[in-house]
């Protein structure tokens, strides 16, 4: 008798807890339907066709100190990215020509080298970082940009018939005529050790140049 | 034939590949011709023109909510713009990216961010760095294809004490987490190098072999577009004599992307 109670009892629970689940899941599934199926349109957002202006190109002449040689001129090209308002990657590249070194001023006697091996060139890929940026003032109603950079790199040289690993750390001024035509003044140092003369030995050769350059 | 045109791959060419990537980022830069005007409006307050591209410069200019500016050109996270009026200044990519066009959506630009880096396209840098225990330089482009996914060419000059080398490889790198802000990689390439004794040794001539790589290394995303980058690589150089020579290389460098 007791069973048959207990059955009783028992079986209505479970239909009740049942159907309390089914409601649950029967809501849960409204729900649920009516986040997965928003409708609402994705739009393509389109980036503004605006022109960027952070590549710049230029030619620059100067003058290099060639160590134990004669300084001479120096004609270089150089393509720089500005990739953030502080720093900039540049590639330089210039050609230059030793004449005679000092000791064969002096005693006049046969040439050390043949003149091919005389012909100077480098190339160096450089992190500049315009570390103090300015203004210039003209006239009341016309300023000009300016940057004062630090800049330094490695590349090769290719003099005396070899190519030399070569740091090159400098500095520069960089004034903007307009948006996007600069006038250039640099110094470099372009450190390489060479073994031309029977041992190691680190010269430096400084180069002053001035240039134009233009941001496209 | 192949060789013969290797052999005469010289200082200066080299100094012409290092341009090439250079041109390489020239083309892959958007071309984009601005015929069409491109005008936004300002919905926040206001938004502040200042007189030069940079942070320091001063804001000599406010254009006020509802007001419409003409979006002139684009130098680095700086957009050059123009009102009704006439008066032209530089505002910020992120307050740009703030204003709405015709349509009132918000401008789809800002600065550079980690999940730019993750959606990068292409990859320009310089390393330096120790290859078979001599002083090496490189410069790459990499163009991204999938977020996982890129191809790279990269240029390498080395100097040892016998001989100096130039090298040209394409590789394949694999980046297992792009969205990492340090996200590691594989590769493996293959190019030609050519190895040029020093000048100072006798009866030697220059030479010209293909060269296998297998490497490693991390990308470190640092700031906007700047990555640092560490790798390591294994060549193995095919030369005509009974060995082949292996040589190991490490190398860091500093990118930038877009």
């Amino acid at each position: 008798m007791e069973n048959w109670h207990k059955r009783v009892l028992l079986t209505a629970v479970a239909a009740v807890g049942s159907l309390m689940t089914g409601v649950a899941t029967a809501q849960s599934t409204t729900v649920g339907e009516e986040i997965i199926s928003p409708d609402i349109d994705r739009r393509t957002i389109e980036k503004p066709a605006i022109d960027t202006e952070d590549f710049e190109v230029g030619l620059y002449v100067g003058i290099l100190s060639i160590e134990d040689f004669n300084s001479e001129i120096v004609y270089g090209v150089r393509g720089a990215w500005h990739i953030t308002e502080d720093f900039f990657f540049e590639v330089d590249y210039a050609v230059s020509e030793a004449d005679l070194t000092s000791y064969e001023e002096i005693t006049g006697g046969p040439p050390l080298f043949e003149d091919s091996e005389r012909d100077y060139s480098y190339y160096t890929l450089n992190l500049g970082w315009n570390a103090l940026p300015g203004e210039v003032f003209i006239l009341d109603d016309y300023t000009l940009k300016s940057d004062f950079f630090l800049i330094a790199g490695a590349g090769s040289t290719d003099f005396l018939g070899d190519n030399w690993f070569t740091v090159s750390v400098g500095a520069g001024y960089r004034l903007l005529l307009n948006d996007w035509i600069t006038w250039r003044v640099d110094v470099r140092d372009h450190i390489f050790d060479r073994d031309v003369f029977g041992q190691d030995t680190t010269t430096n050769n400084i180069e002053w140049s001035t240039g134009v350059t233009f941001f496209f | 034939m192949y060789s013969s045109v290797l052999n005469s791959f010289s200082h200066f060419q080299y100094a012409i590949c290092t341009v090439v990537f250079v041109m390489m980022a020239l083309i892959a830069t958007p071309a984009y011709t601005q015929d069409v005007p491109v005008y936004s409006t300002v919905v926040e307050p206001y938004i502040e023109l200042h007189t030069q591209p940079g942070r320091s410069y001063p804001v000599f200019y406010i254009a006020e909510r509802g007001e419409s500016v003409e979006l002139l050109k684009q130098r680095t996270d700086w957009i050059k713009v123009r009102n009704l009026r006439g008066i032209e200044g530089w505002v910020h990519i992120d307050e740009i990216g703030r204003t709405v066009n015709e349509a009132g959506e918000a401008l789809a630009i800002h600065s550079p961010n980690l999940d730019s880096f993750a959606n990068r396209k292409w990859e320009f840098g310089v390393m330096l760095g120790d290859f078979d225990s001599s002083d090496a330089v490189t410069g790459y482009g990499g163009w991204q294809f999938t977020r996982n996914l890129s191809v790279e060419v990269a240029a390498t000059e080395n100097f040892g004490s016998f001989s100096d080398g130039s090298m040209i490889t394409g590789s394949i790198v694999h980046q297992m987490f792009p969205q990492w802000r340090y996200s590691p990689f594989v590769t493996i390439g293959g190019g030609v190098r050519e190895t040029r004794p020093r000048s100072t040794l006798v009866g030697t001539e220059d030479r010209t072999d293909n060269v296998a790589s297998v490497g490693g290394g991390v990308r470190i995303y640092l700031t906007r577009k700047l990555i640092l980058r560490l790798q390591y690589k294994h060549y193995v150089v095919m030369t005509d004599r009974d060995d082949d020579e292996e040589v190991d290389e490490w190398k860091i460098g500093i990118s930038a992307f877009y």
